[in-house]
């Protein structure tokens, strides 16, 4: 059974994408800081499928932290064949007006905290000689939108990261994408107003939003055979909203 | 196996499976001339921390990366498990 860890899992398009992997038989690692009901649910019906999902609770915005958690995981579920770096925070505000500490904030958790879990957790792909790894970037990193500035920058930073590190990994067999999501319905599309939503959904080519579970089914493709021969590729999902 | 025969032993492996052949691997041989790439060391590093349990590098304060063999060998054997 292969091993995914996938951060952000115990809500919105991170507990989607474990259900899925779950279902299709994967043992899926769901990291959060908190478990939550909805959790509990995915890792009760996951028991009925072929896959599983496995909680580690972790504060990802404790970077020193990550190798030893790294080792630990190794030592309690084997190899890891496939990461998805999801976990993020969408702190809106005016570049003029946000706190240093939000700022800083954001770059940690959406930038330093996935790059320094990838460090780890691709090192051992690398001695395994397998491995895949999605990173979560956002048409916000290509688009713009006012108020996200700081958000678009650390999810074009995702964007970056794929595609250098799918040079420096590929001869051995590991492949490195994003997804890039348009505006989706979870909590951190949550303060939009309706409004805004409907104008979102106006402007795209198929008239609604992607959903969480658009984005793991492009997950569960990437991590499988169609996957094999892709890397260093952004998958935009937004329903056509940038076409 | 020693420390330093471990490390020896996966530099070779590694160069087998790179199809590049190793010049003695003298204590003062610097990294460079080994022949193995910064990809090869990136390996290196993966395998000896599943197998020693232990990375020199991440515990470090600085961020230096050892100039020669017996450098290198030296920081696996200075560092607790």
């Amino acid at each position: 059974m292969r091993s995914i860890l996938v951060t952000g899992a115990s809500r919105g398009i991170g507990l989607s994408i474990a259900r899925r992997l779950a279902a299709g038989g994967d043992r899926v690692i769901a990291v959060a800081r908190k478990r939550g009901a909805e959790l509990d649910d995915a890792i009760a019906a996951a028991a009925a499928t072929s896959g599983e999902i496995g909680f580690k609770a972790f504060d990802l915005s404790e970077v020193g932290a990550i190798p030893a958690f790294v080792k630990e995981l190794r030592g309690e579920f084997g190899p890891i064949f496939g990461l998805v770096n999801n976990a993020g925070i969408g702190t809106e505000g005016l570049l003029a007006t946000m706190h240093n500490s939000q700022i800083e904030a954001l770059v940690r958790l959406n930038v330093l905290s996935p790059i320094i879990l990838t460090k780890y957790v691709a090192r051992q792909m690398m001695a395994d000689r397998a491995g895949r790894i999605i990173n979560m970037s956002s048409i916000i990193a290509t688009t713009g939108y006012r108020g996200l500035s700081v958000y678009g920058a650390t999810k074009a930073a995702a964007a970056g990261f794929t595609r250098s590190l799918a040079r420096e990994v590929g001869q051995l067999g590991i492949t490195v994408n994003a997804i890039a999501p348009g505006f989706i319905e979870t909590e951190l599309t949550g303060n939009l107003s309706e409004g805004d939503r409907e104008r979102i959904a106006g402007r795209s080519a198929l008239r609604r939003l992607a959903t969480p579970d658009d984005v793991a089914a492009t997950v569960e493709f990437l991590l499988g055979e169609g996957g094999t021969n892709i890397t260093g590729a952004v998958q935009v999902i937004d329903a056509g909203n940038t076409a | 196996m020693s420390i330093r025969l471990k490390i020896i032993s996966e530099m070779q492996q590694i160069a087998r499976e790179q199809n590049i052949t190793l010049p003695p691997l003298d204590d003062d041989l610097p990294l460079q001339s080994t022949s193995l790439d910064s990809l090869g060391f990136a390996i290196l590093v993966a395998r000896l921390e599943d197998e020693l349990g232990r990375d020199p590098f991440t515990i470090a304060d600085e961020a230096a990366f050892p100039l020669t063999i017996g450098d290198f060998v030296r920081a696996y054997e200075n560092v607790p498990a």
